[in-house]
């Protein structure tokens, strides 16, 4: 067992190392640098262009910045930027990461949760009429054409509607007077989101053990309860009175991309466990629980849907891999500066050091992913879970 | 008393090549603490019979006509939460292929006590750990089986298991669907003494279904054969075994080997049973029967005929009994 | 010897009339196919017209055409404040019909008078069922040839995909070992890489056309996920039986491989197949839609260029330049998911509604 662990890390690490090597040859075999524009200022004799060149080492031949990126990065020295100088890559994604993380951890959440219900319940009323106009529906909501889609939306609710602001995060008038950064606000927002899911989920976890089922979610409707009002004191209290109406500004720009995303979203879970659950209500339990005099509702929860699961749960895991990959449209047509963007402009503008840094972070992110993925594929299904202790 | 009485029941599956017809006319019925047997081979419909009863049947399948009157009380025209009721608590089920029963991801355990606090919502865990425990006893189960999932338990555990499960509620009646076909022999004994003992203790009344005809006589006190969705011969297990009347009783009967005794050349009928859809009525046995006469005609209708005491047998008018 | 070939293609052709049954029986794959199939007759629709002259190619063609359209128009006088009792805001003024006479250069048209203008782009009428852009080209011509593009694109890279797949998964299960390891980690490095930003770098240093972009995409996708998959359902088919009894019987590596493991990997190939090609026609669509494809006219084209002339938060005005497109693309893509799903159900019987 331990020599296959050691085999497939050893092989991991080849593989990051190659991956970092050709992504590396990838970004410079792009024509022309980030420093070309020095060119094309008429004020600036050509030897500042040179100058610029040797500072950042870009005259050696490729070969050799393979080898001291390589070298640097396992370091630790990512290098600076060269369109933001001298913020280094790791400023910006810091800087960037939290505005991309706030919304998509909440679009995952939200279309995770509605996708998987809509499915459980798609699945259940198999045949009926309802159900086939519905499934198609969420396909074509599954497949449409994202960017058009945005820009609609944008144009409904933005422009036509007036109801929420076109684009951007927030609206840079009312933070003139802003004592702090927006990344402040955005770390308060995120751990605020991040405490109250928490306790959420451990009320849940806590809960379990509750024989009786009106009182089990008795308890848990009461715990939401007092999240909220504990969320609302929280937010009128002391420091975060001040941070308040900031974030609130924030909050409101998030909720046009975030409900756009999430109509596309939520389809592709809901395709997933329809189908999932299909295949699970041909089982055999499923025909003991009936047998048994439960209800459908009953046994369409808590014996098919807990079956159907495991494979919803691991694509989960993967989509919150594609995140960043996903976000780049979003953040593009929204205007939300964000990891997306980022990535889109060090690609286009040629700031290696950023574009390596953000590739070499997805990267890491991915297996970091698989990894979640694989215990808790574990921790759902017993049957693995028994052989992984056993 | 009878607890369960069916009469005149007709069961068809809907196809894309047309209707099954899976229960053709049945009528029966079982008395309190009686054990009655249904034997015939696969494909007869007495799985059918046995879904009807809990109304458990396929989507695509539905009960035509006649009256299932359990515990004095007809239970074809009920609602779906008037069954849930019935289900379980009055008539429970130990499937075929039992193994199958359980869902992977539950404790064995917690499955059995979602069945109590459907049927039982007031009792307290402690009181439903307690009766679980007492059923595993029964059934000859430790009780630190509740705890486990159902992987971790090997065939003949799942199946003691189950009969557990059928028993938590305390229902009057349990429907054995070929409880162990997928069995050893060693494993089957145990369980099918376990059923016995089970029955005798409680007082249950017992439906067990098989194709296996030997376990049928050790088992059973009143019997039906069962041939293309009809019952053909109906009464006393004994009376069955020792004066078979139907022809298709008596090829069954003589296809089975006996450990004691001569040795004997087994006999089998030629032909395969026939096709269920859309069955006109008449003698289905009639290509197969290897007593048939010229005065035969398969077309006449066929209804049941007393032949002994308790003792019907499914007859055309025109035929004898042999 | 040829008995026996006559007999596996008979087997062969009731299987297909078998699983074509089952096809028709789920709803959701014959929604798509109508669907397909409608947009497979407006691709083939527009050479047709063009060649039967149906269609002068000089007004029609979707990328050089031009059509004269001469509408009449009232003149009006755009206030400077809004609302007004006629208009709500700036974008109603002028309306549909009118023209505001500041904008009139060449005309000594006053307010109140009908003037006859050629104005692209113009509203859908009876010569053009989708009116035209705003260089005169007729949309629905373009919609026509949008659909072209998409089922080259689409069709040329999923084929290519899972051909590539197919043969990477197989060969993995088969020689095991080494060969095994590399191909896996080789997809673990292309699953690594994020693949918008990776088609952006690929369309900054070569400029990509619809077939360097399928073969792109192909590859990409066939090199990455999908070898994992098919592998482990190629491996489900070693462990047959039937295929140790082939092996007994002396059957090589290569005919184990190809008369008995494809076959069983091909519904699994069919399914990727159909689901590639709605990724196909979706990346191509993100592309044009951001300006970085070197293509004559696609549906994402058709919508940048709305875009970037600033059609798009004109809203309802000017419609048809760009919900067409739009809905093109997502009912085509949606189309071939629905047929992948009626596929899905034809192969795996749990899904089946009976």
């Amino acid at each position: 067992m331990l020599k296959y662990v050691f085999k497939r890390t050893y092989q991991l690490i080849i593989v990051f190392f190659l991956f970092l090597v050709s992504s590396y040859v990838l970004f410079d075999s792009i024509p022309g640098n980030a420093f070309q524009n020095l060119l094309l200022n008429p004020q600036l004799p050509p030897e500042a262009y040179e100058q610029v060149i040797k500072l950042y080492g870009l005259d050696k031949p490729l070969s050799e910045r393979v080898v001291l990126y390589i070298q640097n990065f396992f370091r630790g020295d990512f290098g600076y930027s060269y369109k933001y100088y001298p913020k280094t890559p790791i400023e910006l994604i810091a800087e960037r990461l939290p505005r991309t993380l706030m919304l998509f951890a909440m679009v995952n959440i939200i279309a995770f949760y509605t996708g998987f219900l809509i499915g459980k319940i798609l699945a259940w009323r198999r045949g009926s009429k309802s159900e086939t106009w519905i499934t198609v529906t969420s396909v074509f909501s599954y497949t449409v054409f994202y960017p058009w889609f945005a820009l609609m939306m944008l144009w409904l609710f933005g422009y036509r509607l007036g109801w929420l602001p076109i684009g951007k995060f927030l609206y840079p008038e009312k933070w003139y007077d802003a004592p702090f950064d927006s990344d402040v606000v955005f770390m308060s927002m995120i751990k605020f989101v991040a405490i109250a899911s928490f306790i959420q989920v451990l009320a849940y976890v806590f809960t379990r053990n509750i024989e009786s089922l009106s009182l089990r979610r008795n308890i848990r409707s009461v715990a939401f309860l007092i999240l909220l009002i504990g969320s609302y004191l929280f937010w009128n209290s002391g420091n975060q009175n001040i941070l308040r109406p900031y974030a609130m500004d924030i909050a409101y720009h998030m909720i046009l991309p975030i409900f756009t995303v999430t109509v596309v979203a939520f389809a592709g879970t809901a395709l997933l466990t329809r189908t999932t659950m299909m295949e699970v209500m041909k089982d055999d339990f499923i025909l003991t629980a009936r047998a048994k005099g439960l209800s459908q509702k009953r046994i369409r929860d808590r014996h098919a849907a807990r079956n159907a699961l495991l494979p919803v749960v691991t694509s989960f895991i993967f989509t919150i891999v594609t995140i960043i990959d996903g976000s780049v449209l979003t953040e593009t047509i929204f205007s939300w500066p964000g990891m997306g963007q980022l990535i889109l402009d060090s690609v286009l503008q040629e700031d290696i050091p950023v574009a390596m840094a953000t590739f070499s972070f997805i990267g890491v992110f991915a297996l970091i992913a698989h990894f979640i993925a694989d215990i808790s594929y574990a921790y759902l299904d017993p049957r693995i879970r028994i052989q992984n202790q056993g | 008393m009878n607890i369960l009485e069916v009469r005149n029941l007709n069961m068809s599956y809907k196809t894309i090549d047309g209707m099954v017809e899976a229960v053709k006319n049945v009528s029966f019925s079982v008395k309190e603490g009686e054990s009655f047997g249904i034997v015939g081979e696969s494909g007869c419909g007495k799985t059918s019979v046995a879904m009807s009863l809990l109304q458990l049947q396929a989507d695509n399948g539905e009960i035509t006509s006649g009256e299932i009157i359990f515990d004095g009380k007809d239970i074809v025209g009920l609602n779906e939460s008037e069954l849930r009721e019935i289900r379980w608590s009055g008539i429970s089920i130990v499937f075929q292929g039992a193994m199958n029963s359980w869902n992977p991801v539950v404790k064995i355990g917690e499955q059995i006590r979602e069945a109590i606090r459907e049927h039982y919502p007031n009792k307290t865990k402690d009181e439903n750990s307690k009766k679980i425990i007492e059923l595993f006893d029964i059934v000859g189960l430790d009780q630190s089986i509740m705890d486990r999932f159902p992987h971790e338990l090997s065939g003949g555990m799942k199946q003691r298991a189950v009969i557990a499960l059928a028993l938590s509620c305390d229902p009057k009646l349990i429907i054995a669907d070929e409880p162990t076909t997928a069995l050893d022999v060693v494993i089957q004994d145990q369980i099918l003494n376990e059923i016995r003992k089970v029955q005798q203790v409680l007082g249950l009344s017992l439906i067990y279904i098989s194709h296996d005809i030997a376990v049928i006589a050790e088992m059973t006190d009143n019997m039906a054969v069962m041939y293309a969705g009809r019952i053909v011969e109906l009464g006393p297990t004994k009376d069955i075994f020792s004066n078979p009347k139907h022809a298709y009783t008596k090829s069954l009967l003589e296809s089975t080997p006996s450990v004691v005794g001569d040795k004997v050349k087994l006999k089998s009928l030629e032909g395969e049973p026939p096709s269920l859809i859309n069955k006109e009525s008449g003698c289905s046995f009639a290509p197969r029967c290897p007593y048939r006469e010229d005065t035969c005609n398969p077309s006449l209708d066929m209804k049941l005929v007393e032949v002994g005491i308790d003792h019907y047998v499914d007859i055309c008018s025109a035929g004898k009994s042999q | 010897m040829k008995d026996q070939k006559d007999i596996s293609k008979q087997i062969r052709r009731e299987a297909l009339k078998k699983n074509w049954t089952l096809f028709k029986q789920s709803k959701l794959g014959m929604i798509g196919l109508y669907i397909v199939i409608f947009f497979f007759f407006l691709s083939i629709l527009q050479p047709i017209l063009f060649a039967t002259g149906l269609w002068n190619k000089g007004v029609y063609d979707p990328v050089v055409g031009y059509s004269e359209q001469f509408q009449e128009f009232l003149v009006v006088e755009c206030p400077t404040e809004y609302p007004t009792e006629k208009y709500d805001s700036i974008t109603d003024c002028p309306g549909r019909n009118e023209i505001n006479v500041r904008t009139l250069f060449y005309s000594d048209a006053e307010v109140g008078d009908t003037i006859i203008q050629n104005l692209q782009p113009a509203p859908p009428s009876s010569k053009h069922i989708l009116g035209t852009d705003s260089l005169g080209r007729d949309i629905f011509s373009q919609i026509m040839e949008g659909s072209q593009v998409a089922f080259i694109l689409g069709l040329l890279s999923a084929t290519l995909g899972v051909g590539i797949s197919t043969l990477l998964g197989t060969i993995a299960a088969f020689f095991g070992g080494k060969v095994d390891a590399y191909l896996m980690r080789q997809s673990d490095l292309i699953l690594m890489l994020p693949t918008l930003p990776l088609l952006f770098i690929i369309s900054a240093f070569a400029e990509l056309q619809v077939w360097h972009l399928a073969v792109v995409l192909g590859t990409i996708g066939g090199l990455g996920g999908s070898v994992i998959t098919i592998k482990s359902q190629a491996l489900q088919v070693k462990v047959k039986p039937f295929v140790d009894s082939a092996r007994i019987t002396g059957g090589s590596q290569m005919n184990i491989l190809f008369s008995h493991v494809l076959p069983n990997v091909a519904p699994l190939a069919l399914l990727f197949m159909v689901f590639s090609v709605t990724g196909a026609i979706a990346s191509e669509s993100v592309l044009s839609f951001l300006g970085l494809l070197n293509i004559d006219m696609s549906w994402g084209l058709m919508i940048y260029l709305a875009q970037v002339e600033g059609f798009i938060f004109s809203g309802m005005k000017f419609w048809w330049l760009i919900l067409p497109a739009g809905l093109s693309v997502t009912f085509l893509t949606g189309g071939f998911y629905l047929v992948g799903r009626g596929l899905d159900e034809v192969f795996n019987p749990r899904l089946r509604n009976r």
